[in-house]
């Protein structure tokens, strides 16, 4: 027995005390293998995944390294059947590669003969095989190096892509660092990422996803693809881009339902590509309007399906995708591993809030009791009818109400699902509402006014849930959401996590019906945020509005 | 030992002390069961078939060596036969020590002789050499080295394929008798000069001496006392203990594990008496192990006698853990893990079979009656004990490690079956996930274990598990982390307010409103649960967590949920009112919920009796639309018989032991007072097959009393061969051929030189 921070569970979980002296070293070494589950205060879980362990051998560690940090750090004997499931784990990726072939061209190869023929015969790959070129190689139909990677790891066996990236038509982007400069972490993420050729890049909401963008830009210095969620986010990009580099406003091009500018920058967004009309995607043909030397995914967790089809075609070119969680609601991950590529840098939340760059916050449910009748007919509802009764209680305006008094000179965001509700806020509040219906300008004006501090206060739907900046929110208060969604829970947060106001704690309400679906809901969300790490207090509405 | 030799190996065992029979005995045990009446009669069984069957499955491969060359020589001297052996003469000596010990190599006048039947038992089995016995009288080795210098090369070729392929071959056409000038062919040549036998009809055979010499003068080209080395690497023994320690703190909780969820639902014991698939699918996804792992633990579980087949309260048979089970979980960890540990080295059971499929293509069920091997136990053991030979820290290596024990456990016993490199694999396997290897490395907690010190091995391996905590840490996310195993009591308690969602050396609890309510269903008050959380809490209590404890208790004061039994309603208020305060109602439990309900705890089957005799009339109402509150009871079979423990087995072993030594010393002395019998008289069965076995090792001529098929008596003189299943094969000198005797229609045998009496 030695004395580690480290406890290792027989069911891959990996717990780690925090208050151990060598917890910090400890993190450090696990970081690159074991994916964060939970960082509540004293206890932080990580779990070991395939895709985690996979992501460690992309990026160089070995499973001796692996299962030694393991030993040299764990409390207790490390279960041997975990030991051995880790070597097999990691034995695993690499054993296939997919290559350039001087006269053959794209060719999957191995080094491990009955893995390449147990491959070679599984039915999810028939069809993406040419001939064979030999014993230990077979040539890959270039249009399936998307697919059969995505079905290589289906099957257990990722392969390892060294067939190289075009580079592109070139164009000269370099950061302008003026009164400004990449933070360290920034920096690190775009050198990993340039490095490993392909990945991900995981940071928190407000840790300066763009910057990581243009810094990855500007090591390509090829024309640029980026993909975001949303018309609003393209502008912040575009705005953005311009401030902190060489780029000028007739180099960036914006791809959207309003413009459709195809520049040597292009921001897209998802909506667009996505759209279909008649069966087929009419704007597809963006992706090959020019020879991108890099193309960009925003908020990687949230790429639809069909980009995924997409993506798959587009292996030759490098890839970036951004992200604050790879979490994936609808578990998707593995094909943001094959097809966007492994993680490539990853800083949990807390860290980058103990540096400084992103505010804490203090986050608060308020429970109102619903009155006899609203009880009644909650109760009587049809199921489907249940949740839009409980969080569209009449009582929560009241809570909302007092909240903001609590809060006089702080700006302060009102986030809520349903439009009624919202305009009912509005009124009670006397505050402008932002939904899906308003006009984009009309949206930006709104923003831009809440920002340099002329509207205190902003009713918003879920149009403001991604990748719009607003950082001057110290105060949001959000009363409906989509069914306990954790990633949503993820963005909300980061309204409220963007940089910009010195030591000042954010505060985070949710108003949740007691004893209804809305409460079941919101115990998902608070296990999400105790989970990472925020602190996270129950209050009744009537205890509030005493004190 | 007797320098001048014995006339017979039953001489040699009654020259023997006690003390060298009681080690026959011991080492072959099947020789004194029934006891046998006096040495000859030892002699006779030792020469049987089967029982020299036996003796050869515990020789390791140099001892087969040294036997085979000892039926290659025939009869000969001690140096001798060590000189054609190819090995160390110290350790080729101590082999044929033990091949005298066993009685299957006796000494007689002319020199050593290996045991008739040996040659036959041995045949072409591994550690052989292929060589055929030698001649009679064989040439001097420089005559036979001369001829074989003088061969043609083409002859010689020829001589050297026959040697290899057995020493037997066919000619047509080849004349037998022939000069070495005449010889027209190599097989000719051969024949004249001797190097080939003519054996009847066109088989020719290589002769002993020429195969040694063609091996130059030893049984085989390679060394056979080459103990195959197993491939190890070097790991640290502290690492080694962890690993292993770790696994037998695992092995221990799995265990439990099962049995805790079986005594709850329990699986049916299948028709052929196994457990079913499906049952142990599901007793491996609770474990998170693989089914091949999940039936270890189970069969381990059967083994320690844990787990027996009893019937549940529908009287169907279960599988359900015994009543030792409940003295075994409340042993320290150590002390599980050696009843476990001690369960399986001694057990004959075949888990690793487990999944399989039998020659009949069935797939073999865990706990299953015949999943029984008779060489499980010694394999195990064997294995055991090659990784116990290696030095502290040295491990398998990973990859060469596993088929370099195979190859070593196969040496030291080459005869055993077709299985071992399974029954190794398992062993191997099996020792990993008990902890009693670490990384494939021997523990030094399980050493003395194998030599049966339970003490020893429990007080070593209690220093290497995690001590028992007394605290968790609380957090926000509603969950509590021990961070090692916590003390029993504090654990059953934990379990009650929260879920367990992580098991290993710590344990994850999580409270959700649900296990929070369990508590309070059986009996806990918000009170005590904030004043348990706040007592066993490292850290301050969270926010949400007390929110949670107190939000639950609002929600459970709303609707009331009891225990009852039985209730008791009425339209009649004061009905029930006078039962509530009948003097007699004390000992029955009534509550009144309602003024016209009224609780008990006491089963309807008792409350209606005494209700009656409290003066009442109650009608019994039918259970629809009541609900049933029931604690299922944890169900228990009894302990199965204990297997007898090894101690006991052995010192019964050698008592029994002694008193067949002393049994066939008295038959012995009364066989020599015994006047001489009237030679030809009939005899007991065993004491003519005695004579005749006497005879066929000393080869000697006896004079036998045939009743022939047509019932009439003959005397025919005869040179037995051998004797085996219940006939006698002998050269009768009548018609000078070799033919069968039936045993049971011989009814006297005499030495020829006898006078008849």
């Amino acid at each position: 027995m030695n004395d580690g921070p480290l406890i290792v569970q027989s069911d891959k979980t990996l717990l780690l005390e925090i208050d151990h002296d060598q917890a910090a070293a400890c993190r450090k070494a696990i970081a690159p293998f074991a994916e964060l589950e939970r960082s509540p205060e004293h206890v932080h879980t990580y779990r070991l995944t395939p895709l985690g362990l996979w992501n460690a051998r992309a990026a160089g560690h070995d499973a001796e390294q692996v299962i030694d940090t393991l030993l040299s750090y764990s409390r207790y004997a490390v279960p041997h059947a975990l030991l051995i499931d880790i070597a097999e784990t990691m034995a695993r990726y690499g054993r296939l590669r997919l290559e350039k072939h001087p006269t053959h061209g794209l060719v999957l190869s191995s080094s491990d003969r009955p893995v390449l023929e147990e491959v070679l015969r599984a039915k999810k790959v028939a069809g993406m095989f040419g001939a064979r070129v030999d014993d230990d190689t077979v040539i890959v139909h270039p249009s399936e190096r998307g697919n059969l990677k995505q079905a290589l790891l289906k099957l257990g066996w990722p392969a390892e892509d060294f067939a190289g990236y075009v580079d592109g038509e070139a164009h000269p982007i370099a950061l302008d660092p003026d009164g400004w400069s990449l933070r360290p972490y920034q920096q690190e993420a775009a050198e990993s990422f340039w490095h490993g050729g392909s990945g991900v890049v995981v940071l928190p909401c407000g840790a300066g996803k763009t910057l990581v963008g243009a810094a990855a830009m500007a090591h390509a210095q090829a024309t640029t693809l980026i993909l975001v969620t949303n018309t609003v986010s393209a502008r912040q990009w575009k705005d953005e881009l311009l401030r902190r580099t060489s780029l000028t406003e007739d180099e960036i091009g914006e791809y959207s339902g309003a413009v459709k500018e195809i520049r040597p920058v292009t921001i897209a967004t998802y909506q667009v590509l996505t759209m279909r009309r008649k069966g087929v995607y009419p704007h597809l043909e963006l992706l090959d309007a020019r020879d991108w030397g890099l193309i960009v995914y925003d908020e990687v967790h949230l790429l639809p399906a069909p980009i995924f089809r997409m993506t798959a075609d587009l292996q030759a070119r490098r890839r970036l995708g951004l992200t604050a969680t790879l979490v994936r609601e609808d578990g998707r991950e593995g094909d943001v591993f094959s097809l966007i590529g492994p993680k490539r840098y990853d800083a949990p939340w807390k860290d980058i809030e103990a540096q400084g760059w992103i505010a804490p916050a203090d986050c608060v449910e308020v429970r109102v009791t619903l009155p006899s009748s609203d009880r009644l007919a909650y109760a009587t509802a049809e199921p489907e009818e249940r949740y839009r009764l409980a969080a569209c209680t009449h009582h929560k305006v009241d809570v909302v109400r007092s909240l903001v008094a609590k809060h006089p000179d702080q700006p302060t965001l009102v986030i809520g699902q349903y439009l009624e509700q919202l305009d009912e806020l509005a009124r009670a509040l006397d505050a402008p509402v932002i939904t899906g219906d308003t006009p984009v300008k009309e949206r930006q004006r709104l923003f831009d006014a809440f920002r340099t501090g002329e509207i205190r206060m902003l009713v918003v739907s879920k149009v403001a849930n991604f990748s719009i900046d607003l950082p001057s929110a110290e105060v949001a208060i959000q009363v409906s959401g989509s069914y306990g969604s954790r990633q949503e829970e993820a963005q909300r947060l980061g309204r409220l996590l963007r940089p910009g106001r010195d030591g000042k704690v954010a505060r985070f309400y949710t108003i949740v019906a007691r004893d209804t679906v809305d409460a079941d809901f919101a115990a998902h969300r608070q296990r999400f945020l105790a989970e990472q790490g925020y602190a996270y207090r129950i209050v009744d509405a009537d205890d509030l509005e005493v004190g | 030992m007797a320098e001048t030799g014995f006339r017979s190996l039953a001489d040699q065992l009654r020259s023997w002390s006690d003390d060298r029979v009681s080690r026959l005995l011991l080492a072959r045990p099947d020789l004194a069961t029934p006891t046998p009446h006096d040495s000859g009669q030892l002699a006779s069984r030792a020469a049987t078939r089967s029982s020299v069957l036996r003796a050869l499955d515990q020789l390791t491969r140099l001892e087969l060596s040294v036997l085979d060359a000892l039926v290659v020589a025939g009869q000969t001297s001690r140096e001798e036969l060590l000189g054609t052996v190819h090995a160390d003469p110290v350790a080729a000596g101590a082999a044929l020590d033990r091949l005298l010990d066993l009685a299957l190599a006796w000494e007689s006048a002319q020199g050593l002789r290996a045991l008739t039947g040996v040659a036959e038992s041995l045949a072409a089995g591994p550690g052989t050499s292929g060589l055929r016995p030698r001649s009679p009288e064989p040439p001097p080795a420089a005559e036979i080295k001369a001829a074989l210098e003088a061969v043609s090369p083409e002859a010689r070729t020829l001589l050297q394929h026959v040697a290899d392929q057995g020493g037997e071959a066919t000619t047509s056409g080849s004349r037998h008798t022939v000069s070495v000038d005449d010889a027209r062919t190599p097989a000719e040549e051969l024949l004249a000069r001797r190097l080939l036998v003519p054996r009847g009809g066109s088989t020719v055979v290589l002769p002993g001496e020429v195969g040694l010499a063609l091996r130059g003068g030893r049984t085989t080209l390679e060394p056979v006392d080459a103990m195959p080395e197993i491939a190890t690497s070097s790991r640290s023994a502290a690492l080694v203990d962890r690993a292993g320690a770790g696994a037998a703190f695992e092995a221990v909780r799995r265990v439990e594990l099962v049995l805790d969820e079986w005594s709850l639902r329990p699986p049916t014991v299948l028709r052929s008496g196994g457990l079913g698939v499906r049952d142990l699918k599901a007793i491996a996804a609770l474990l998170q192990d693989d089914e091949a792992t999940a039936a270890l633990w189970v069969e381990t579980a059967f083994a320690a006698r844990l787990l027996a087949a009893g019937m549940n309260p529908d009287g169907d048979l279960c599988w359900l853990p015994s009543d030792r089970f409940d003295t075994w979980s409340g042993l320290p960890t150590a002390e599980r893990w050696a009843v476990l540990v001690t369960a399986w080295l001694e057990s004959d059971r075949l888990p690793g079979l487990v999944g399989a499929r039998d020659t009949a293509g069935k797939a073999w069920n865990a706990l299953q009656p015949e999943l029984t091997g008779v060489h499980q136990v010694e394999a195990r053991r064997m294995t055991l004990a090659a990784l116990a030979d290696l030095p502290a820290g040295q491990t398998l290596a990973a990859g060469t490690g596993l088929p370099s024990l195979t190859a070593h456990v196969a040496w030291r016993r080459p005869r055993r079956p077709r299985t071992r490199a399974d029954q190794v694999a398992w062993a191997v396997r099996e020792a990993a996930a008990l902890g009693v290897t670490g990384l494939d490395g021997l523990t030094s907690y399980a050493r003395p274990l194998l030599d049966g010190d339970t003490d020893a091995a429990t007080a070593a391996l209690a220093a290497l598990l995690p001590p028992p905590v007394d605290h968790v840490l609380l957090q926000a996310d509603l969950t509590a982390v021990a961070p090692g195993p916590l003390e029993s009591a504090l654990a059953r308690r934990l379990q009650s307010v929260a879920e367990v969602e992580s098991r290993g050396g710590a344990t994850v609890y999580r409270f959700t409103a649900s296990s929070v309510r369990r508590a309070f269903d059986i009996g806990w008050s918000a009170a005590e649960v904030h004043a348990f959380l706040a007592a066993v809490s490292r850290t301050p209590v969270p926010q949400p967590l007390t929110y949670l404890v107190d939000d639950t208790a609002r929600t459970h004061g709303s609707v009331r949920v009891g225990h009852a039994e039985a209730f008791l309603r009425s339209d009649d208020e004061t009905a029930l009112a006078e039962l509530l305060h009948h003097p007699q109602a004390a000992a029955l439990g009534l509550r009144c919920i309602a003024p016209t309900v009224l609780v008990s705890d006491t089963p309807i089957d008792v409350l209606l009796p005494r209700l009656r005799e409290m003066g009442a009339a109650p009608v019994v109402e039918a259970p629809d639309g009541t609900v049933h509150v029931a604690r299922p009871d944890a169900l228990r079979a009894r302990t199965p018989k204990a297997a007898r423990a090894e101690g006991a087995r052995q010192a019964r072993d050698a008592a029994r032991v002694s008193a067949v030594v002393t049994a066939i010393r008295a038959g012995d002395r009364a066989e020599a007072s015994r006047p001489a019998a009237p030679t030809g008289s009939p005899l007991t069965p065993s004491g003519a097959l005695a004579v005749l076995r006497e005879a066929v090792e000393t080869g000697e001529s006896v004079v036998i009393t045939y009743v022939g098929d047509d019932g009439v008596r003959t005397e025919r003189v005869v040179d037995p061969r051998s004797v085996e299943g219940g006939r006698l094969l002998a050269r009768d000198h009548r018609s000078d051929d070799v033919r069968a005797f039936a045993v049971h229609r011989i009814v006297g045998v005499r030495a020829l030189g006898a006078s008849v009496g």
